[in-house]
C-alpha cells in the first residue's frame, strides 16, 4: 500500500479532487452507459419491519461488505460486521478490504451483481454523481429515519454531525453516508502561546494586534503552504462565510451574478491583504510546499498556519514533543457577522453507499445503521485519532491535543457549519480562486482586483453551456 | 548522445598548439560549468546522509554523522525499492521488445525491396515528430478499453510502441551500411531469411544495437508523462513517477532526508552505469571498426 | 525461397505495425476528431461542436499564458543552451584529451537523469529559506540577491529556463565537440597562421562547419522547450504559477483532460501544440539538408 495513505488519513482536497477526477470520471464510462436502462433495482426487502428490525432485514440473507482499506485500515468495518453477525447469526458475511474499490466494483455494477455495502473511497473510487444519474444507488431515506442503534429515541439522521446528510445528497436523494468528518481552521502551538502569554484571538482586530506582538517577539505571525494557494484560501473563505452567512456561500456556489463582490468576501480579502501588507506572513512561505511550511511552523518559526483537521496526523514525528498543536476557528471579521465566531468550515468523507441492485439492500442499510452507531464510531475515533461523522462519538474519550481541539470546535459550532461546494462542482473556478488568492497575499493585486478577477471567472463558468451546473 | 561521441571520437589527438600557450580561460570556463553541473548532484548525495534538521538549518554543511538510515527508510518505507523494481520490470521488458521489433522492422525495410516499403518507413518515422501530448487523451482511452490501464503489460506495450520509431530510424541507416556479401553467402548456404537476420545481420549490427539500446534505455527509464497518465496504481508506480508523487502530491511526510536518499537512489545507478558503459561502448566500436 | 521471404517480412513487420497503429497512429488520428467534440469521457456522449474548442482556446487566458511561456522558452532555451554548448565545445578542443574526456563525462550527467529527478532536486535548490542557491548567496554576502525564485512572477519562468538549460547543455557539448573534432586540424592551423584571433577562428572556421549540428540542436531543443511539462509540473508553485507565470501548454492539456475531464477541449490544445511543433521542425529544417538529421 502506498505509505502515504497511512500517514494522511484525511486526504487533502487537492488529492481528493485529483484522484476523483483522474480515475473515476473516465473509468466509469462503460459502466454507466450499460447500466442506464435499469431503474430501481432488485428490491428484495425480505422480512417484515419491526422496531427491533426497522429495515426489515431477512435474518439469513448473506451480506457482502466492500471496504476501502486505506489510512484507517478496515478493522472498524470488521467490528461492525461482528455486531451484525451477533444480531443475525444465520447470515453469512463476506468481507472484502480493498485499495482500489472502483477497479474491482465497476465490472460488478455493470453486471448487476454489486455487493450490499460499498465504501466508495480512495484513489480510483467510482464517481458518485455518475452512479446517481445511472440509478445505481439506493436512496437511504429509510435508514436515516430508522431509530439509532444505541441512542434511544433518536433517528439515525439526528445522530450525525451537521452537513453529513447534505454531503451525501445528490439531486434531492441521500445516497451516501460519509463516516469521517474534517474541519478547517487556523492552527497554533498551545505551549508556545502559553509560554509567550499569547491568547488565540476571537476577532480579526485582535488577530492583527496579536500579530504585531508576535512579530515583535521575533516570530513570524503566519506561514502558509504557498506552493498550493488553496490552503490560504480556506481561512479567507471561512471568514467571508461567517461575515455573510449561508446566503453568501450559496450565492458563490450557485454562481450568482456579483457573488464574489459581496461585502463579506471583499472584507475577508482585505483582511488577508492586510496580513501580507503588514509583513505578517513568514517570508518565503509563498514558495513552500505544505510539508515545508508545516515543518517551519512546527519549528516555531511561525505562530499560525491554516489547515484542515488532518494536520496533527500529518505532522506526527515532525512536531516536537510538547508542541501541543490546537486548531482555532477563523476570527470574526466584524461584530456584524452573520455567523458566530465558533462557526466552522466542515465536510465529511469516507463515503458508504448501498448499491441499488444489492441482493440484500436491507441488510446493507442495517449494516450502516450498526456502523454509524455511537459505539462503533467511538471505537473508530479511538483507533484512528480521527473525528467520525457521528455526533458525540468522542465524548468522554481522552483525545490528543489536536483532535481534542477539533472535537471542541465541532461541539462549539453546533449547527453553524458551512462548506463551499464550488471547488468540487467547478474545478476551473477553484483554480482561478487559488491563483487570485496567491496573488492577493503576495501583494500583487488589491482586494478589489481579487474580487473582480474571480467574478469574471465565475461569470465565465456560469455562461459556459458546456459545464453542468449544480445548485444548492 | 553517447553514440555520437563514440561513433565520431577520432583517435586521440596530440595536444593542439593552443594548449601550449597557457590561456587560463578554457580551463576556468570548463571548471565552472563542471561545478555548476556537479554541485547540485553532489549536494543531493550529501544531503541524503544528513538529518532533517541539518538539511533545513545548514544546507551547505556536511553531515555530522552519516545517516544510513535515510537510505533504508527511502528504500522500504517510501517504497523506492518497489518503484525501482517496477521500473526495472517495465523498462527491461519494453527494451527487449523494442530492440527486437525495431531491429526487425529496420532490417526488413533496409534490406528488402517491396511495394510500400517507403510508405511503411515514413509511417514509422513521422511519429517521431509528433508531440506525445497530442496522443495523450485518446491513448488513455485506448489503453483503458484494452483493459491495460495500470498494468505492466499496458505500460510495456505503450513504451515499446513509442520507442520503436526512433529505433527503426536509427537502425535503418545502420543496416544499409552493412556489407551484403556475408548475407548472400549465408543464403547460399541455405539459411532462411530469419536465420540470416538473427545469426548474421544482428551480430554485425551489434555496435548500432548497443548505441540505440542505451539511448532507448535512458529514454524509457526517465519516462514520466506516459506512466503518469497510464499507470495510476501506486503499487505499480515507476521510479520517476514515484519520486514525483512523493515530492509533489503527497509530500512524503516531511521526510527530506529520505527524499534526498530516494533521489540519490534514482540517480546513482544511471550515472554509474554511464561511466562504466563509456569504456564498454568504445571497445565495441573499435572492434567493429577493425572488422 | 520467395515464400520464405514474404513470411519473414510479414513476421518482421506486422507485430510492430500493429503496435504502432493501435498505440501511436490511432490515438493521433483520434485526437483530431476529439478536438471537434465536447467529449467528457462518458462513452457515447461525444457531441460534435465544430471549431468551438478552438474558438474557446483563443479566449482562455491561462492557455494564452501557456502559449506565451512556451514561446519564450522556445526562444531562450535553445539560444542559451547552444551558446554555452558551443563555447564549452570549442574550449574542449583546446584542452588535453584526458581532461577533456573527464569534463565530457561530468557535463553529460544531467542528460542521464529523469527530468523529474532534476525538477525535484532544483525545487530544493530554489527553496527560498533552506535552498542551496539562497543560502549560498547569503553565505558569500550576496543575500540581497536572494529571491523567492519560484514564487516571484519575474523569476519563476527564468528559473524553469535555467533548469532546462542546465539539463541539456552537456548533451550539446558532446554533440558539438564531436562535430568540431571532425574539422580538419589544418583549417585551424591555417587560421592561426593568418593571425586570426580566437573569435575570428570561431566565427569563420568552427561555426560554419558545425552549422548543421546547430540546426539539429535547434530542433531537438525546440521540441523540449515546447514540452517542459515535467519540470513545470513537479517544481513550480501551483503548478504552473504563480498565477500562470510558468504555465505551459502540456500542463494546461494535462489538467484540462485529467483533472477537469474536458477531453475534447484538451485534444484541441494537443492539436495546437502539434501545429506549433510542425512549424518549428519545418522552419528549422528548411534551410538544412535532411540527411544531416539522419546522421545525428
Amino acid at each position: 500500500m502506498n505509505p502515504d495513505s497511512q500517514v494522511r488519513p484525511y486526504p487533502s482536497r487537492r488529492t481528493v479532487l485529483k484522484t476523483a477526477a483522474v480515475l473515476s470520471i473516465p473509468a466509469l464510462g462503460g459502466c454507466v452507459t450499460s447500466g442506464k436502462e435499469d431503474t430501481g433495482g432488485a428490491k428484495d426487502s425480505g422480512a417484515e419491519k419491526t422496531t427491533e428490525n426497522p429495515l426489515g432485514v431477512k435474518a439469513d440473507a448473506p451480506l457482502e461488505v466492500v471496504v476501502f482499506k486505506g489510512g484507517y485500515g478496515d478493522e472498524y468495518a470488521v467490528k461492525a460486521e461482528a455486531t451484525y453477525q451477533q444480531k443475525y447469526p444465520s447470515a453469512k458475511i463476506d468481507h472484502k478490504g480493498l485499495q482500489k474499490v472502483g477497479e474491482a466494483m465497476q465490472p460488478r455494477f455493470v453486471a448487476g451483481t454489486p455487493p450490499d455495502v460499498v465504501d466508495n473511497t480512495g484513489a480510483g473510487r467510482l464517481d458518485i454523481a455518475t452512479l446517481v444519474s445511472a440509478n445505481q444507488v439506493t436512496d437511504l431515506a429509510d435508514l436515516l429515519d430508522a431509530p439509532s442503534l444505541d441512542q434511544p429515541g433518536k433517528k439515525v439522521r439526528d445522530t450525525l454531525l451537521p452537513g453529513v446528510v447534505d454531503d451525501g445528497t445528490f439531486a434531492g436523494k441521500t445516497v451516501a453516508l460519509n463516516f469521517t468528518y474534517t474541519v478547517w481552521g487556523v492552527w497554533y502551538s498551545k505551549s508556545l502561546f502559553a509560554d509567550r502569554g499569547w491568547t488565540y484571538p476571537k476577532t480579526w482586530d485582535e488577530m492583527v494586534a496579536l500579530c504585531a506582538e508576535i512579530k515583535k517577539a521575533g516570530v513570524a505571525p503566519w506561514t502558509y503552504q504557498g506552493k498550493y494557494p488553496e490552503y490560504i484560501n480556506d481561512p479567507l473563505l471561512s471568514m467571508a462565510a461567517k461575515a455573510g452567512g449561508p446566503d453568501l456561500v450559496k450565492a458563490v456556489d450557485n454562481l450568482q451574478p456579483g457573488a464574489w463582490k459581496q461585502d463579506g468576501l471583499v472584507q475577508a480579502a482585505t483582511a488577508f491583504a492586510e496580513l501580507a501588507g503588514q509583513g505578517y506572513l513568514m517570508s518565503g512561505s509563498e514558495a513552500l510546499s505544505h510539508t515545508e511550511a508545516q515543518a517551519a511552523w512546527c519549528q516555531k518559526k511561525a505562530a499560525f498556519i491554516p489547515c484542515g483537521s488532518w494536520l496533527e496526523a500529518e505532522q506526527k514525528g515532525v512536531a516536537p514533543a510538547g508542541f501541543d498543536m490546537v486548531m482555532g476557528t477563523v476570527p470574526a471579521r466584524s461584530s456584524s457577522d452573520q455567523l458566530p465566531v465558533t462557526a466552522v468550515q466542515a465536510a465529511s468523507s469516507e463515503s458508504f453507499l448501498v448499491p441499488a441492485k444489492a441482493k440484500n439492500a436491507a441488510g446493507g442499510q442495517e449494516y450502516l445503521r450498526i456502523l454509524f452507531s455511537k459505539q462503533s464510531a467511538t471505537a473508530f475515533a479511538e483507533a484512528n485519532s480521527t473525528l467520525p461523522a457521528v455526533a458525540g462519538a468522542t465524548d468522554g474519550l481522552t483525545l490528543s491535543s489536536g483532535l481534542g481541539s477539533v472535537r471542541d470546535a465541532v461541539t462549539a459550532a453546533g449547527s453553524d457549519t458551512f462548506t463551499y461546494r464550488f471547488r468540487t462542482w467547478y474545478a476551473p473556478l477553484a483554480k482561478a480562486v487559488d491563483d487570485a488568492t496567491g496573488e492577493l497575499v503576495n501583494k500583487r493585486i488589491s482586494p478589489a482586483d481579487w474580487s473582480t478577477r474571480i467574478q469574471k471567472a465565475a461569470d465565465a463558468v456560469a455562461k459556459d453551456s458546456s459545464v453542468t451546473k449544480f445548485t444548492r | 548522445m553517447t553514440l555520437l561521441q563514440t561513433r565520431r571520437t577520432p583517435v586521440e589527438a596530440p595536444p593542439s598548439p593552443a594548449t601550449k600557450r597557457t590561456n587560463p580561460l578554457p580551463g576556468i570556463a570548463m571548471f565552472c560549468w563542471a561545478v555548476v553541473t556537479a554541485l547540485p548532484l553532489l549536494w543531493a548525495v550529501i544531503s541524503s546522509f544528513k538529518t532533517d534538521d541539518e538539511i533545513l538549518n545548514s544546507p551547505w554543511s556536511l553531515p555530522a554523522s552519516p545517516q544510513w538510515d535515510n537510505w533504508a527508510r527511502a528504500w522500504t518505507a517510501a517504497s523506492i525499492g518497489r518503484y525501482f523494481l517496477n521500473s526495472l520490470i517495465v523498462v527491461g521488458a519494453a527494451l527487449v521488445l523494442t530492440m527486437l521489433l525495431g531491429s526487425l522492422v529496420a532490417y526488413a525495410l533496409a534490406r528488402y525491396e517491396f511495394r510500400g516499403n517507403r510508405l511503411i518507413y515514413y509511417v514509422f518515422v513521422a511519429a517521431m515528430f509528433f508531440p506525445v501530448f497530442l496522443a495523450l487523451v485518446p491513448l488513455f482511452f485506448v489503453v483503458q478499453q484494452l483493459g491495460l490501464l495500470g498494468t505492466y503489460a499496458g505500460l510495456i506495450l505503450v513504451y515499446t510502441a513509442y520507442a520503436v520509431p526512433f529505433t527503426v530510424f536509427f537502425l535503418h541507416s545502420f543496416f544499409r551500411t552493412l556489407p551484403s556479401e556475408i548475407a548472400e553467402a549465408a543464403f547460399l548456404d541455405g539459411c532462411s531469411h530469419g536465420a540470416v537476420f538473427f545469426r548474421v545481420m544482428l551480430p554485425l549490427a551489434r555496435p548500432g544495437l548497443v548505441a540505440v539500446g542505451i539511448f532507448n534505455f535512458l529514454g524509457l527509464w526517465n519516462q514520466y508523462l506516459l506512466p503518469l497518465v497510464l499507470n495510476p496504481d501506486p503499487d505499480r508506480y515507476v521510479l520517476a513517477q514515484g519520486l514525483a508523487a512523493l515530492s509533489v502530491s503527497q509530500g512524503y511526510r516531511s521526510d527530506w532526508s529520505g527524499l534526498f536518499a530516494g533521489l540519490t537512489i534514482a540517480m546513482l545507478p544511471v550515472l554509474v552505469a554511464y561511466v562504466a558503459f563509456q569504456r564498454h561502448i568504445r571497445a565495441g566500436m573499435t572492434a567493429g571498426a577493425v572488422k | 525461397m520467395k515464400h520464405g521471404r514474404w513470411r519473414f517480412l510479414l513476421g518482421a513487420l506486422v507485430p510492430a505495425l500493429v503496435l504502432h497503429v493501435v498505440f501511436v497512429l490511432s490515438p493521433y488520428a483520434q485526437a483530431f476528431w476529439l478536438s471537434l467534440t465536447d467529449w467528457t469521457g462518458v462513452a457515447g456522449e461525444a457531441r460534435f461542436v465544430g471549431a468551438d474548442n478552438y474558438v474557446r482556446l483563443g479566449g482562455d487566458s491561462l492557455f494564452l499564458d501557456a502559449v506565451r511561456n512556451n514561446a519564450l522558452l522556445l526562444i531562450v532555451v535553445p539560444l542559451v543552451t547552444i551558446a554555452i554548448g558551443l563555447f564549452l565545445a570549442s574550449m574542449l578542443r583546446t584542452s588535453s584529451a584526458r581532461i577533456g574526456q573527464g569534463y565530457r563525462i561530468v557535463f553529460f550527467f544531467p542528460q542521464l537523469l529523469s527530468l523529474v529527478v532534476i525538477a525535484v532536486l532544483w525545487g530544493f535548490v530554489y527553496n527560498p529559506n533552506t535552498g542551496l542557491l539562497n543560502s549560498g548567496l547569503r553565505a558569500v554576502g550576496l543575500g540581497g540577491l536572494a529571491h523567492s525564485w519560484l514564487a516571484e512572477p519575474a523569476f519563476a519562468l527564468v528559473a524553469v529556463m535555467a533548469v532546462l538549460v542546465w539539463s541539456s547543455v552537456g548533451f550539446y557539448v558532446v554533440l558539438f565537440s564531436a562535430a568540431i573534432e571532425g574539422i580538419p586540424r589544418e583549417l585551424f592551423e591555417a587560421a592561426l597562421l593568418d593571425g586570426a584571433g580566437k573569435w575570428a577562428t570561431f566565427s569563420r572556421v568552427t561555426l560554419p562547419l558545425v552549422r548543421e549540428s546547430v540546426q539539429v540542436a535547434f530542433v531537438y531543443l525546440g521540441i523540449a522547450a515546447l514540452d517542459a511539462f515535467a519540470v513545470v509540473q513537479v517544481m513550480t508553485v501551483g503548478p504552473g504559477g504563480p498565477d500562470g507565470a510558468t504555465e505551459v501548454i502540456g500542463l494546461s492539456l494535462y489538467r484540462t483532460a485529467f483533472t477537469y475531464g474536458k477531453f475534447g477541449y484538451a485534444s484541441a490544445m494537443g492539436v495546437a501544440l502539434f501545429f506549433a511543433t510542425l512549424t518549428l521542425a519545418v522552419l528549422a529544417l528548411r534551410s538544412g539538408r535532411r540527411e544531416r538529421l539522419e546522421l545525428a
